[in-house]
């Protein structure tokens, strides 16, 4: 048996490499996406901030604190994802920051409101817009929690594999 | 001799990193957070060092159109009567007369988009500048009618444009409600370009 490694060991370490690549891939994808919209966000944070306001939810002291803070948090998970050492903190950064996002659509669009929401570009109010972006932080979501979670296992797997 | 290590000892022998699922993603949800605090900072500085940086405490269109105007008059309080309004038979009418001035109340890269042939661009966003542009033709229109629209739906901008050019002096001013949505939804001709 010198030399040969068991068939098991082999087929756990390809699927594993698959998976990595699957959570590479995805990684890679979120991380443009959120890149792009805080560049987007800085290029004007007075449209940015009336976006926010437009929810109708934060307090004025806290709007604008959210419009200069925001574009540089979304450029930051995005490039964290590309790290393989920093990709589990940029991956829950993501999954929270889209909770959030889902939870103020949702709400906007029970109060009956029509608004230009500001996550991924400037346009004018519109509901159906609403409801894409609601699916899209959906998706976003789910991406950054399969990253996530894929990398909690990972360490895991780690950590007992050196035991 | 590992033999006489017990399961007790061995487990009260903690690594000094535990990896434990629970204790690694509290310390993600620090990271986080302090994430969260650094780009706050980041966005501080960023908006400091802008050529036109914001105030910490946000203004509405309407605070910030107010603040504006005091640049063109000694402001009395924004505080008058709203402008009336016209649907899109009395605009075309209005257009078709060639008397009336028509002014486009949305962003520069809307008008620049489409716009109403011969309107000319007031945009909220940009009034004092736009006013200042458009110098001697709003001068020569003081006593002319004068329409203003936006977007149509909820777009307040035409009407906000309308009340300053009130408040300003101007007599003889309205709003077309349906504004570019309506023009536009009736397959009516359009212009595109910057204006000038």
């Amino acid at each position: 048996m010198v030399g040969r490694r068991p068939a098991r060991l082999h087929r756990e370490r390809t699927l594993n490499s698959r998976r990595d690549y699957i959570v590479l891939g995805v990684s890679l994808a979120v991380a443009a996406v959120f890149i792009y919209a805080g560049v987007d966000k800085l290029r004007d944070p007075l449209q940015f901030a009336d976006s926010i306001a437009a929810f109708a939810i934060l307090p004025a002291i806290l709007i604008n604190l959210l419009a200069f803070g925001l574009p540089p948090f979304e450029i930051a998970c995005g490039l964290l994802l590309l790290g393989p050492r920093t990709r589990r903190v940029g991956a829950l950064a993501v999954a929270a920051l889209t909770i959030i996002f889902f939870t103020a659509l949702a709400s906007a669009l029970l109060r009956g409101l029509t608004l230009d929401c500001g996550c991924f570009g400037v346009g004018a109010p519109s509901r159906p817009r609403m409801w894409f972006e609601l699916v899209v932080d959906a998706a976003l979501f789910s991406a950054a929690l399969f990253v996530y979670l894929r990398s909690i296992t990972r360490l895991s797997e780690s950590a007992v594999s050196a035991k | 001799m590992t033999s006489a290590i017990t399961g007790s000892t061995a487990t009260s022998m903690r690594l000094p990193h535990d990896r434990s699922p629970g204790s690694q993603i509290l310390r993600d949800l620090i990271g986080v957070a302090l994430l969260a605090v650094a780009s706050l900072a980041a966005g501080l500085m960023i908006n400091r060092s802008s050529s036109a940086p914001l105030p910490v405490v946000y203004q509405s269109p309407e605070q910030r159109f107010d603040a504006e105007l005091t640049t063109l008059v000694a402001a009395p309080p924004f505080k008058i009567a709203p402008a009336p309004a016209v649907g899109l038979d009395q605009f075309r009418s209005a257009l078709d007369g060639k008397s009336t001035l028509i002014l486009d109340a949305r962003p520069s890269a809307f008008f620049a988009v489409g716009h109403v042939p011969g309107a000319l661009n007031l945009a909220r966003d940009d009034f004092a500048r736009d006013y200042r542009r458009l110098g001697a033709v709003m001068q020569d229109a003081h006593d002319k009618p004068i329409i203003v629209y936006c977007s149509g739906g909820d777009c307040h901008d035409s009407r906000l444009v309308a009340n300053a050019l009130l408040t300003l002096g101007f007599s003889n001013v309205s709003v077309f409600t349906g504004g570019w949505e309506a023009w536009s939804a009736a397959g009516l001709p359009v212009s595109t370009g910057s204006a000038p």
